[in-house]
């Protein structure tokens, strides 16, 4: 299997891994026929995405893509994320073998699933202050 | 640093410089056709019978007893279904663990009529010898167990096996590609009807195997064509490779007793860093009756092929024990027929040592195994266990 050089960068240096402490919105994409699940967490500001952290559990393409996914993520708008295409995540780790295509699929998921919670929380608190 | 550690030798082996200097000359001048009459193809039959000699030496049998295959696969192939083609319907049995080539080529036979039996195994991937007494079934026309597990490396006790088989005069096949030239194989003791074994696992080429069939076992051919390997196997020998696989062989017979010693010494000593400096790994396969260079764990909670990948970057070749592909991953049928719990078994990894592998090289796989593991680890879920 050949991966890129930027996806081997992502896999031997993830960035921004890890949990984050009152993240404002927080989602999970998981892939079953793979068993893979990607979890993230957002600190969102004024409607932008000022923080992404990442948990995965899969191949090394499905940690690459998370990792990639938090730099795609933030400074993005959250209502953005809602419909990010998987394309965009793949991109960003130079291209995924087609075997590996759920890497990005799986990130996406979990990112979507993130901005949803982050969005839900705001209309909730707007809700309460009705 | 570059270094480039090969621990994947139950996949495949680099061909031994004498192997290769041995096949040369069956490239070049004696090119010829081994079953044509004139002195070029003499010259070809000679090398191939020759090597038919070497091997049948080393197996302690007649020549007249070895058909060369292009690999262990057909060699499978031949056995199971050649003796079930030559019985024309009736019950097989086999094992849980077996490799494709022989589960599925049993598999292929219930779908034309016949039954089979498949055999479970305890959690150190061995057969009992009571469970295959319990299966035999008036209308058993093959028992199939192999002598040891390319993931695991548990090796079988043939002979318990073996004695079952002939108590009730069915044949016995062995799948023995991981054992040939790795462990001893005795096969009037084991009372072994059909072994298959292959030359790429033993520093020879690819492309070419072989399968003793006893003198009297009753089986037809499933490949049809010339009259090659006393009608047998139709198609033309592979005579370079055929050549090569018996220097293998002689050197296996040289080397064999010394380096599994060896081998068993240092997979002695990555299981021993491994378990002392990586939390949560177990070791599968059986403790001590293993083939001398297996050594497979289970990494809990990390997922195999980002291990593999994490230690190709450091220059480590080992195997997944379960492979993604195509988007689905499943975890090694093997590991789940042993009773491994599954977030135990997505995180298998197979080492398999050669005669290269040194005592430094171990030292490296536990070092760099060591902070991948936590690496990854901490880079997961809180859950991921089923």
């Amino acid at each position: 299997m050949k991966y890129s050089p930027t996806l081997i960068d992502h896999f031997r240096n993830p960035r921004n891994a890890g949990i984050m402490r009152d993240p404002d919105g927080v989602g999970e994409g998981e892939y079953k026929d793979c068993m893979d699940l990607v979890r993230f967490h957002l600190r969102v500001r004024e409607g932008l995405v000022v923080e992404a952290r990442f948990q995965a559990y899969g191949c090394g393409p499905t940690i690459a893509a998370a990792s990639a996914a938090t730099e795609v993520a933030t400074g993005r708008r959250v209502a953005e994320l809602l419909d990010l295409p998987a394309a965009r995540v793949e991109a960003a780790v130079g291209g995924l073998p087609e075997a590996r295509r759920h890497a990005a699929e799986v990130a996406v998921l979990g990112l979507r699933a993130a901005a949803r919670d982050a969005l839900d929380r705001v209309e909730t608190r707007s809700e309460r202050h009705v | 640093m570059n270094r480039a550690i090969y621990l994947d030798h139950n996949a495949s082996t680099p061909v031994h410089p004498e192997v290769v200097a041995a096949m040369l000359p069956y490239f070049g001048e004696r090119f010829g056709n081994p079953s044509s009459v004139h002195a070029f193809g003499r010259e070809a039959r000679e090398g191939l019978e020759t090597a038919r000699e070497q091997i049948a030496h080393f197996l302690r049998v007649g020549k007249e007893e070895i058909v060369f295959t292009s690999g262990g696969t057909e060699s499978d192939n031949m056995a199971i279904k050649g003796v079930a083609m030559a019985r024309g319907r009736g019950h097989l049995i086999t094992s849980k663990i077996e490799h494709h080539a022989v589960l599925r080529a049993v598999q292929n036979l219930e779908t034309q009529g016949f039954d089979a039996t498949y055999l479970d195994v305890d959690s150190f991937g061995m057969v009992d010898p009571d469970a295959l007494r319990r299966a035999v079934r008036p209308d058993t026309i093959l028992i199939s167990i192999m002598h040891a597990n390319s993931e695991i490396g548990t090796v079988q006790n043939a002979r318990a096996l073996g004695a079952i088989a002939r108590e009730h005069n069915i044949p016995f096949h062995m799948d023995a590609v991981q054992t040939f030239g790795k462990v001893p194989i005795d096969l009037d003791a084991f009372n072994i009807d059909m072994l298959s074994f292959s030359g790429h696992k033993i520093y020879g080429p690819k492309g070419v195997a072989g399968l003793y069939i006893r003198k009297g076992t009753k089986m037809v051919s499933v490949q049809h064509g010339g009259e090659h390997e006393r009608r047998r196997r139709a198609g033309t020998e592979n005579v370079p490779g055929i050549v090569g696989f018996a220097k293998a062989v002689e050197i296996r017979g040289r080397d064999m007793v010394e380096e599994g010693q060896h081998l068993t010494a240092l997979r002695n000593r990555l299981w021993e860093g491994l378990s002392r400096r990586v939390p949560e790994v177990r070791l599968n396969g059986h403790p001590t009756e293993r083939v001398p260079g297996t050594c497979n764990v289970c990494f809990r909670h990390v997922e195999s092929e980002s291990i593999v990948l994490g230690l190709d970057l450091k220059g480590i070749g080992v195997s997944a024990g379960s492979a993604c592909t195509s988007g689905n991953v499943e975890p090694s049928y093997v590991l789940v027929a042993m009773g491994v719990p599954v977030d135990w078994a997505m995180g298998a990894v197979r080492h398999s040592l050669g005669r290269s592998t040194t005592a430094e090289d171990i030292d490296y796989v536990i070092e760099s195994t060591e902070p991948l593991v936590a690496k990854l680890r901490a880079a997961m879920p809180a859950r991921r266990s089923a």
